[in-house]
């Protein structure tokens, strides 16, 4: 950023067209509505991205589910693997086979969802991440919240898991002022409000890094007529094709780390055992 | 830069469109019936059948090897037992070979005493035999040539025998061989 103004500082009159690379903003997150627009059922550009990456998702998976056998081929042996992998290293690792069982299909769920909504950041042609409005994380973690409430009222009855939750054994009475509200806010809203607001300021975050570097790397290769500033866009390509590597990483890690933290919620609603 | 300027309030970002909660939530909910009712029991069947396949295979195989053990311990026993009787056997034949041994060397040694113990008695009264008509015949010789060569002088019986008794003598002290 430094560098991009000193330099329209100092050949600004021998630009042409433009002053500087295009500079992404959070209004590539509030585009505007293309079809049914004015409509509860209106689609803008994220929206359009997250529908076609559901079809094309359940399509593939529903495909390699049908034709399913026996003897795994390649492909089918790829996402057994990804279903064992959700399985054994996300839900079972927390919660243990037993308690585990019945939320292998909710967190499979949203493992799945959440990682190839992810990865559209960086899918040609669709270039954001379904993920990166405020609802669709917002309705995952909506999900687990529900989930790790029925669980407590299911497995210790409501009143015991506040006690459980609110008043940790062994802290004076003093402490609990401060202690009971601070967990009520967590169980309430910080749990759920943090699964949100990771998953989406992930991806935002990706998105804006990616889209600067490559915007940088078009103005300095393309757009700019001084030959100088060709190294520097040799760099910002460099530099975004790695970002872009480094989202199908962050795509992966934020789906693994609200699978994770969905399961160690609900787990915590399920009463201490020693 | 401008870009800043223009831009929507932040909190824009953070303030849901109606829209887009009726899209997350169909979403949401139409993913979750695919994966609840049609994927993962689906592969949930695969995997159970899978491991029952395995699982029977398994058992198919330890059954398989619990078959070929104790056959090879049937086949080994027979052998140890067919080993043992055969030693067995090969022991009483040396023992009853060296009996039978034994015995035709008794029987022969008992026969061989018989037969040289007859062999002897039968010489024995042969030469008795021998002896006694040698005894009447060299008398009756002797006398004979001796009436011829001396004619009737010998008429005197007490002479006649003392010659002969003499003679007698003479061949007693002759060996055997000469006997004959």
């Amino acid at each position: 950023m430094a560098g991009v103004a000193a330099f329209t500082g100092a050949a600004g009159a021998v630009l042409a067209a433009q002053s500087g690379p295009e500079i992404p903003s959070i209004d590539e997150f509030l585009p505007p509505e293309i079809i049914f627009a004015g409509t509860p059922f209106a689609m803008n550009r994220i929206i359009m991205v997250r529908v076609i990456m559901t079809v094309v998702m359940l399509l593939i998976l529903g495909i390699t589910a049908s034709r399913a056998k026996l003897i795994p081929g390649r492909w089918q042996g790829f996402v057994e693997w990804g279903l064992d992998y959700v399985r054994d290293k996300i839900v079972y690792e927390v919660m243990g086979e037993l308690r585990g069982k019945r939320y292998v299909p909710m967190i499979t769920t949203i493992f799945f969802t959440i990682f190839l909504f992810n990865l559209c950041g960086i899918i040609p042609g669709m270039n954001i991440a379904a993920t990166a409005t405020i609802m669709m994380p917002l309705i995952f973690a909506a999900w687990t919240f529900v989930q790790y409430w029925i669980a407590a009222c299911r497995e210790q009855g409501l009143l015991s898991y506040l006690k459980q939750e609110c008043t940790p054994p062994g802290v004076p009475f003093p402490v609990l002022i401060l202690l009971v509200p601070m967990q009520l806010i967590d169980i309430l809203i910080i749990r759920p409000a943090s699964l949100t607001l990771r998953l989406l300021a992930n991806m935002i975050a990706g998105h804006l890094i990616v889209a600067l570097c490559f915007s940088a790397t078009q103005f300095f290769l393309i757009l700019t007529e001084n030959k100088m500033m060709m190294a520097a866009g040799v760099v910002t390509f460099a530099f975004g094709f790695i970002m872009t590597l480094f989202e199908a990483f962050v795509a992966y890690l934020q789906a693994f780390i609200f699978a994770t933290l969905s399961s160690v919620y609900i787990n915590m609603s399920y009463p201490e055992v020693d | 830069m401008e870009t800043f300027a223009e831009s929507k309030s932040g909190i824009a970002l953070f303030l849901p469109e109606d829209y887009d909660i009726i899209w997350s939530t169909v979403i949401l909910i139409v993913v979750a019936i695919f994966f609840y009712k049609f994927f993962l029991p689906k592969f949930q069947a695969i995997f159970d059948e899978r491991a029952a396949k395995i699982e029977g295979g398994i058992a198919k195989a330890e059954k398989a090897q619990a078959d070929a053990d104790a056959a090879k311990k049937k086949y080994e026993d027979q052998l140890n037992t067919a080993r043992v009787d055969a030693a067995k056997i090969r022991d009483d034949a040396r023992t009853e070979a060296s009996h039978i041994i034994a015995d035709a060397r008794t029987k022969a040694e008992a026969d061989a005493a018989q037969i040289t113990a007859n062999a002897q008695k039968s010489i024995e009264s042969q030469q008795q035999q021998a002896l006694v008509s040698l005894k009447g015949e060299v008398g009756a010789l002797a006398t004979a040539l001796a009436g011829k060569i001396l004619g009737s002088k010998l008429s005197d019986a007490d002479v006649q025998s003392s010659m002969i008794d003499s003679m007698i003598d003479g061949i007693d002290k002759d060996p055997a061989g000469k006997a004959k």
